[in-house]
Parts: C-alpha cells; structure tokens; sequence
C-alpha cells in the first residue's frame, strides 16, 4: 500500500458573531418594515404580505424601504439601516431569489 | 438582514427553495447562523403577481414565526473547512492513492471538476519558492466566505492548478486584485450570474513567466499553457480560499466555461499603443495583473474593414446586445457595495488583435479616440435598453432621467461614459479579436516577488 499526504487547500474563516434581535411575541400596534431590493418580483411579495400581516396583527403599521445604492438590485447602507431600526419594529425582506 | 438583526431589529426574509443552503450559508459568515427565513417554493423574479401572492400565501406562517419565536444558532454544517490541514490517502500504489484524493477533493467541492495536481508538502514548498512571501503571510480576507488567503494556502492551489513557482506572485497579485473593495467580490462571486474573472497580465516579468498574448491566448494548448494555469488557479483559490462553492455560495444558474480559466497576457510586442497597464497608472516597466470579472464574450470577426470607423461599426454590434445584463444597466444606477462605499461603472473589455489594432494605428486613433467611437456608436433605443430592466429601479437611481420614458426611441449609449470600454491588444495574425460582456470595474495590482 501506498500513502499520499497532501495539504489541505482550504482556507480557515474568519468568523464573525451577531446575536439575534430578540423578538416580541405579538405584532399588533407595531410598525413593520417591509424590505426589497428592487428586482423583479419582491414588490408583489411584501404587498400580500402587507395584506396577510394586517389581519394578523390590527393596528400594526407599515413601512416600505429599499436602499439607497446600487442597480439591479438596491442595497442598505449602514445610514439606511440605522434609520430603518429608527423607525420600525420588525422587519420583513425579499430579495426575489 | 443581519445588520437590521444586529441594531435590534427582528427580521426574516423570503428566500427561494434553490436558494435556502447559499442564504444560510450567507448569514453564518456575516455572524449569525439561523437568521429566520420564510421559504418559497421559487424565485420571485418572472412570476405572475397572483403567482407569487401564493407563494407568499404558503410562508406567511414562517414569517410570522420568524418575527415572533426565538432565533436559535443552526450547527455548523459538514460543508465548512476541515480542521485537519494534513489529508491522506492510501491506495494499492501512489497513482491509486491519488485517484481517492481525486475522488475526495471532487466530492468536497474542492476542484473544478478536471484532475488536479497533489499538493504535497514539497510541490507547496517548490512553489513558495516562487516569491518571498513568508507562507503565513496573509494576503487578503476574501470574500464571500472570509477565508484567510494566506500564501501557502494560495500555493496549495497553485499546485492544485498545475501552476509553476513563478506563478505564484501572480497568483497573490491576482487574489489582491479580487480582495479590493472596489472589486466587490461578493456581489460577483455569488451572484445568479455567470461572473467569470478575466485576468491579464501585462509587464515583462509575465513574458519572462511565459504568459500568451499571441495566438489563441485566451487558450487551449502549448502556447497558453501559463495563462491557464493562472486562470485556473485563481479559480480554485476563489473556491477554497474564498469558499465560493456552486450551489452553496456561488448561485450562478448557468455557469460559464470562462468561469475554469481565463487568462491572457497583452501582446505588448505588436501593440502600437502603450502597454494596458500604463493606461492605468503603473509604469510602463511594471508588471501587473487585472482582474475584470465578466459575463460572457462575443467575437470581434472583421476581415473587410480597413478603416477606423469600419472596424468600429462592426465592434458596435457586439456591444449592443440587450440580453447581456450590463448593457445599458447604468440607467439603473451602479454596482455599489454599501460596506465599502464603493460604486462602479459597468465597464466592457475588448480584446482587439494586432491588425486591427494596426488599422487604427494607421490613422493616428489610439485607445481614446476608440473608446469615444464606441461610446457614440454602441447606442441603442432607450425601449430597447429597458425591455429588461425594472422601471422603478431607474427611477431610484436617475429620477432626473425620466423624460426618457417620452422618448422611447431615443438612442441611449449602452454604457455610461466612453472610458467604460477597456481596450488591450491580444490575439495572433488575421482580424478576430474578443468583446467581454464586462461586470463592474477591472482592478490592477503590481506584481510582487
């Protein structure tokens, strides 16, 4: 038998750590963000969810965001971000994919 | 998402059945492993809106859970790099031991699909003898997985690749090239789209290093041999150093053959113009390497024209094609990563061989006088150009563009100034060269020992 040691070419991560927001367990009377990033599609999404969301929770509110930069397909800047966490309580998101 | 969840902010986000693993995969390397998602059966995009009200229908109850119920961390799965940094293999003879590292590396996701080279300690260490880097040095962070690109993991892909030790500093220019924030490599690595890397090496330490601009540069065969290798290199670093892996972080729909190697060197030698790199700040006796990512190539075929505006007549054509994703896509704004406050221009490479480049030279155009010609003449009507682009997207980006919509048939350039088209001299004798379907801006970095 023959052996071949070789070297392993993958490279170890840098890890980064976030912890979870922590969630409250009903949604009435807050207001809810409702995120896309512009391609084809994600508007359709957030409006049923809007409607869907809306009978689940009355009086929650709705706000609509997308971000500042970008093309095809709109990102966040930590600006956008900021005030987005400024101004809702949850939110909902869609990229289309 | 992550950055909402990190200010507090609960969140959870539709994402498409095809795309679960590469989402997860994506929060995990941002930080935060089991970041809630409602789970939909298809992409959003060419659906019918009654469509998509279904499928929203379907996983309004995993948005409600994912807004209201504890998020709990998912374990690190089987597709994050082994800990062991030796691996062996037995086999009746080495031939046979290899065919299992072949097997295992295979299935690991850690090739590209043709044999690789066995990354022995003494391959790795005969290849670290190619710059002066110490092996622990680290390069870059490289996106979208952060791995560490340390340069021994760098020359353990270069053997892997087939790659010679005087390779490898092109190699680290490359993977600095692809690290630059500017490159936003993890919109390109990642993305649905067949972002292929185009690389190009200019300077005399690549024609020392062997490097093609000549005939059939772009490959295969003897004459190319460097330059696929470099090529083929930087995609397998991508993969192991980057962990831009198909179907978990890299979603392309189709792939690309430019995705395995890529590469060409400048033919500095027949060029009537300054080297590519010098138009790009560097010396002319500096070597480089430019990375510019890009979605596909056309041909430039033109055995008849002998004059300038002939030739950019013809060269127009392939720039105006509305299926290709950057044409005219400034309209809906540019490639920005928010992180960086980067943006960039959409830009497109032409590969123009030696005669035609002649047939330019001959009337005193050099490349500005081209890439102005080009501007003028790649026009196409502005219906045209939006036939495939989101109406509301244009307006976020260039409200002040609007009245375009009255005037459908206007000609609108299909990029956004005329410095957007990059021109090199590459190819052999006779008048074929190549147009490169361009994602973003290239980058240039010097070639280091």
């Amino acid at each position: 038998m023959a052996q071949l040691d070789v070297l392993n070419p993958v490279a170890q991560p840098v890890r980064h750590s976030v912890a979870p927001a922590r969630r409250r367990s009903d949604l009435r009377d807050a207001t809810i963000g409702l995120y896309s990033n512009m391609k084809a599609g994600g508007s359709d999404a957030l409006d049923r969810t809007e409607e869907l969301l809306r009978e689940r929770f009355p009086g929650a509110t709705f706000k609509r965001y997308h971000g500042s930069v970008g093309f095809l397909m709109r990102h966040c800047t930590a600006e956008d971000s900021d005030r987005i966490a400024r101004e809702v309580q949850a939110v909902v998101g869609t990229t289309a994919d | 998402m992550v950055e909402l969840e990190r200010r507090g902010i609960p969140t959870v986000f539709f994402t498409a059945r095809t795309f679960v693993h590469d989402a997860l995969r994506s929060a995990a390397s941002f930080g935060l492993s089991g970041l809630p998602i409602a789970v939909v059966p298809m992409p959003l995009t060419n659906q019918r809106p009654q469509d998509i009200h279904v499928m929203v229908e379907g996983a309004i109850e995993q948005v409600v859970a994912g807004l209201t119920q504890p998020v709990e961390a998912v374990p690190e799965n089987h597709d994050l790099p082994a800990a062991d940094e030796r691996l062996s293999y037995t086999g009746e003879d080495l031939l046979a031991a290899w065919d299992v590292m072949q097997a295992e590396f295979l299935g690991r996701g850690w090739g590209d699909g043709f044999p690789l080279v066995a990354p022995t300690r003494r391959a790795v260490d005969a290849m670290l003898a190619g710059t002066r880097r110490a092996a622990g040095d680290v390069i870059a962070t490289l996106e979208p997985g952060f791995g560490l690109a340390t340069v021994e993991k760098l020359a353990i892909n270069a053997v892997m690749a087939g790659c010679q030790p005087p390779h490898l500093p092109f190699l680290i220019a490359a993977v600095q090239c692809l690290a630059e924030p500017k490159m936003y490599l993890r919109n390109k690595a990642m993305s649905t789209g067949p972002h292929a890397p185009v690389v190009i090496v200019n300077g005399p330490r690549g024609r020392a290093a062997r490097f093609s601009g000549g005939m059939c540069a772009l490959g295969p065969g003897a004459p190319s041999v460097s330059n696929t290798v470099l090529g083929r290199a930087r995609r397998l670093t991508m993969m192991n150093v980057g962990h831009t892996y198909v179907g978990v972080s890299d979603m392309d729909t189709i792939g690309s053959p430019l995705k395995y190697a890529c590469c060409c060197a400048e033919n500095e030698p027949e060029s009537p113009w300054a080297p590519y790199h010098a138009t790009r700040g560097f010396r002319r006796e500096d070597s480089t390497v430019t990375v510019h990512f890009a979605y596909g190539l056309c041909e430039l075929h033109d055995f008849k024209s002998t004059t300038p505006e002939g030739l950019v007549g013809v060269f127009a054509t392939a720039a105006t094609n509305v299926a290709q994703v950057g044409t005219g896509l400034w309209l809906l704004g540019r490639r920005a990563d928010p992180r960086y406050k980067t943006t960039e221009q959409e830009h497109n490479t032409m590969l123009i061989c030696p005669e035609h480049a002649q047939v330019f030279a001959r009337e005193g155009w050099g490349r500005e006088r081209i890439q102005e010609a080009m501007y003028r003449a790649a026009r196409m009507p502005f219906r045209t150009l939006m036939l495939n682009k989101e109406r509301p997207a244009m307006a976020a980006s260039h409200p002040e563009l609007g009245w375009m919509w009255d005037h459908p048939d206007l000609p609108v350039p299909i990029v956004e100034d005329p410095g957007c088209f990059e021109i090199v001299v590459v190819g052999g004798a006779a008048g074929r060269g190549a147009y490169f379907y361009g994602a973003g801006a290239p980058v240039t970095k010097l070639v280091e020992d």
